[in-house]
């Protein structure tokens, strides 16, 4: 019961903090510039005693407004990758334990994971709309995204096609490690061919724009674990239920 | 030095001639077994042509233009990632039918090295089955256009890419040939694992149908990466093979 | 491979098997003296097939421990298995191998020192070597349950596990079953699980009925009235499954 509070308490505070990082993604962080663009025709300027030069105005920063998705996007595929690490290692531990209680915990952390993962897709394929005009683009990120996510459906597709308990347990445990050790394989090789998308680990980032970023980086997480919290009470919930009838059949 | 060894401690040392000998064993009869019926060989280089003729099928509206050498090294490796599923199923299936799984998992066997035999096994059928196809798939779709790299690229980035796919297919078809819906779940499971493997393989037979400018450097960005993915992935393989076939 | 077992050849303490919330085991506890012969009856479902892989090193138990001729079934699995032999309904041999082939290659799965002599020896005894280059799949299954008991002899194991291994012979196999049986009878303790409660009653020294995972009677046959035990029996099994 205590912990179905602290989840709700969680999932307040940090949809209150991914709020406010999104406002503050609007208002208050610098307006990053996507580069200069110049117009086709010289501008007529107003005000030729107040020193703006026409020339100066041919030029334009133009504001990158669908990189405030970003404060949202980036949270919510890094919390998808640790979620999916914790995945893998409640796996570990069941392996070396065989408790069941922590194949429930790798199973609902992977659901978890799941969640985030598609909704980095979505963020993703509305930001590719927005910078580059297409829906979808076969570039190495969103290409790992989606492969991620196969990967997560194959998870839940084996362990729905596997009749006996254990052995479900044991072999969704084993793929989950391996997913987990796949993703950043596939993280890394994708870097390896150039790419179209864009970059945004090279320089520190204004600080202006750092702080949006890491408080819907921790909104995220707290989200992420509150999501993981009541579905795990949720499941703990039918466990019970399903042992009291077994009991009742004796 | 050998001798050494042996001296400082017999029981290790039975133990690996026991686990070589062992090791052979298993290889031995997963060929001798394959020769007789030829069964696995046959559906999988019939497979592949199959795999060619629907390529064809594909291709033929792109126009005189179009260089199939483009995408020469993703076709073939499409080719041989569905071929090797079909191999990997058949060469687990023979363990699972009357139970000799169980019966290997009597005998005083370190479980992974049913692993590394059935691993072996199944990687040469693969690269046997991949000799067969090229020529085929050259003669069918390479006939003008040369080829830009060095002899030894194709065999090298074959041999790095099978051994991944041999690796860790035999430790997941272990696990889907006890499923319901065998052949779907191999392949739910093994294309999304495959991924970065595939790429890079493709990347480097690219690089070597190619040639050109870079191709060289691209080719060895490729096998690297490919030597990366199999060292990694088999060990991870490796240390979780006997979870799968002990449950 | 010198040694043999202690005068305990089975020993069985509160061994456990569940998942969740089936229990397939629940607190099993038996001994076995060495050179008997255990006929384990039950219902399906009742945790005799579990009880026997767990016995076998092809399972392992969630709780209690089980020794067989004093080595641990999870500790020293590896040093076990060359001291136990299974044979079970499923003859577990590989069709499109001879039965020379089949023999030679689980040989050299145990290790066996001059693996041709062993061979030839283990064919002649079981009457099959007149047709050790065919391949098995042309084995009646009679045929096969021989070869199969073959193949469980060749390391000389001194414990013998039995998993049904009647059902489905005619009478001559079942009768060539018995002879091998009655051949190798005191050189090895014997674990069998059965559904046929004559077969089993006759053979035993030792009986145990299982039903829903938990021990229900476990006693030796010289203590045993056949037709309370019957009546006890068919009690169990109306028990059904868990």
């Amino acid at each position: 019961m205590k912990q179905l509070k602290i989840a709700i308490v969680l999932v307040l505070i940090g949809g209150l903090l991914t709020t406010t990082a999104f406002f503050m993604a609007f208002y208050t962080a610098e307006v990053q510039s996507f580069g200069e663009v110049a117009f086709e025709r010289p501008i007529e300027t107003v005000f030729p005693s107040r020193g703006v030069s026409p020339e100066g105005l041919n030029l334009y920063g133009r504001p990158w407004f669908s990189q405030k998705i970003f404060y949202f996007h980036v949270p919510v595929a890094e919390a998808s990758f640790l979620i999916l690490l914790l995945s893998a290692i409640f796996a570990v531990r069941f392996l070396m334990t065989r408790r069941r209680d922590y194949d429930t915990k790798s199973r609902i952390a992977m659901e978890t994971s799941l969640i985030f993962v598609v909704l980095t897709m979505i963020t993703g394929v509305l930001w590719t709309k927005a910078s580059w005009g297409v829906w979808w683009e076969w570039e190495p990120r969103l290409t790992t995204y989606f492969i991620m996510m196969l990967m997560m459906i194959a998870y839940f597709v084996l362990r729905n096609s596997i009749e006996d308990e254990e052995r479900r347990a044991v072999y969704a445990a084993v793929f989950a490690i391996l997913a987990a050790i796949n993703a950043p394989i596939s993280f890394m090789i994708t870097r390896l061919i150039p790419s179209s998308h864009p970059v945004v680990f090279q320089s520190g980032m204004a600080s202006s724009n750092l702080l949006p970023f890491i408080v819907g980086q921790v909104g995220m997480l707290m989200v992420g674990y509150a999501i993981y919290t009541m579905r795990m009470s949720e499941e703990r919930l039918s466990e019970r239920l399903a042992e009291a009838k077994e009991a009742l059949e004796d | 030095m050998a001798e050494e060894y042996l001296r400082r401690d017999p029981a290790t040392a039975r133990r690996s001639s026991l686990s070589m000998r062992q090791y052979k064993a298993i290889l031995r009869k997963d060929i001798v077994m394959e020769l007789r019926t030829k069964e696995m060989v046959t559906s999988m280089g019939i497979y592949s042509l199959l795999t060619m003729v629907v390529y064809q099928i594909a291709l033929s509206q792109s126009g005189s233009a179009f260089d199939p050498r483009d995408i020469a090294a993703g076709l073939l490796w499409l080719a041989f990632i569905f071929t090797s599923m079909l191999g990997l199923n058949r060469s687990l299936v023979h363990e699972k039918d009357q139970g000799c799984l169980e019966a290997l998992l009597l005998s005083p066997i370190d479980r992974p090295i049913i692993f590394f035999a059935k691993a072996t096994g199944n990687l040469v059928f693969l690269l046997i089955v991949e000799t067969l196809t090229i020529p085929v798939f050259a003669f069918m779709f390479l006939q003008d256009g040369g080829y830009g790299g060095e002899w030894w690229m194709i065999p090298l980035v074959l041999l790095g890419g099978s051994i991944g796919v041999a690796g860790v297919g035999t430790l997941l078809a272990t696990m889907s040939v006890n499923t319901t819906g065998k052949d779907f779940v191999l392949a739910v499971l093994m294309v999304p694992l495959m991924y970065p493997l595939l790429l890079m393989a493709v990347l480097a037979t690219s690089a070597a149908i190619l040639g050109g400018d870079g191709s060289v450097a691209q080719f060895w960005t490729g096998m690297a990466a490919v030597a990366g993915y199999d060292a990694v992935m088999l060990m991870a393989a490796f240390a979780l093979y006997e979870f799968v076939v002990g449950a | 491979m010198g040694d043999t077992c202690p005068d305990i050849a089975v020993e069985v303490r509160e061994l456990t098997r569940t998942f969740g919330v089936r229990k397939a085991l629940d607190k099993v506890s038996f001994e076995l003296p060495r050179g008997a012969f255990l006929s384990i009856f039950g219902p399906n479902g009742a945790g005799k097939t579990t009880l026997v892989r767990i016995l076998t090193t092809l399972s392992i138990p969630s709780k209690g421990t089980a020794k067989i001729c004093g080595l641990d079934v999870v500790e020293q699995a590896d040093k076990l298995r060359s001291r136990i032999g299974l044979i079970s309904h499923n003859p577990l041999l590989y069709p499109d191998l001879t039965a020379e082939e089949n023999l030679l290659f689980f040989a050299d799965m145990y290790g066996i020192d001059y693996p041709e002599e062993r061979v030839r020896e283990l064919l002649i005894s079981v009457e099959l070597d007149h047709r050790r280059l065919d391949p098995v799949r042309t084995f009646s299954r009679g045929m096969l349950q021989r070869l199969s008991i073959a193949r469980a002899l060749l390391h000389k194991p001194e414990m013998l596990f039995l998993d049904e291994p009647y059902s489905g012979l005619d009478p001559h196999a079942m009768d060539i079953l018995d002879n091998l049986v009655a051949q190798i009878r005191h050189d090895h303790t014997f674990v069998m699980i059965s559904h046929d409660l004559d077969k089993g009653l006759e053979l035993c020294s030792h009986a145990l009925i299982l039903a829903r995972g938990k021990v229900v009677l476990s006693e030796a046959r010289a203590d045993i009235d056949a037709d309370a035990f019957k009546a006890t029996y068919r009690s169990t099994v109306g028990m059904g499954v868990a």
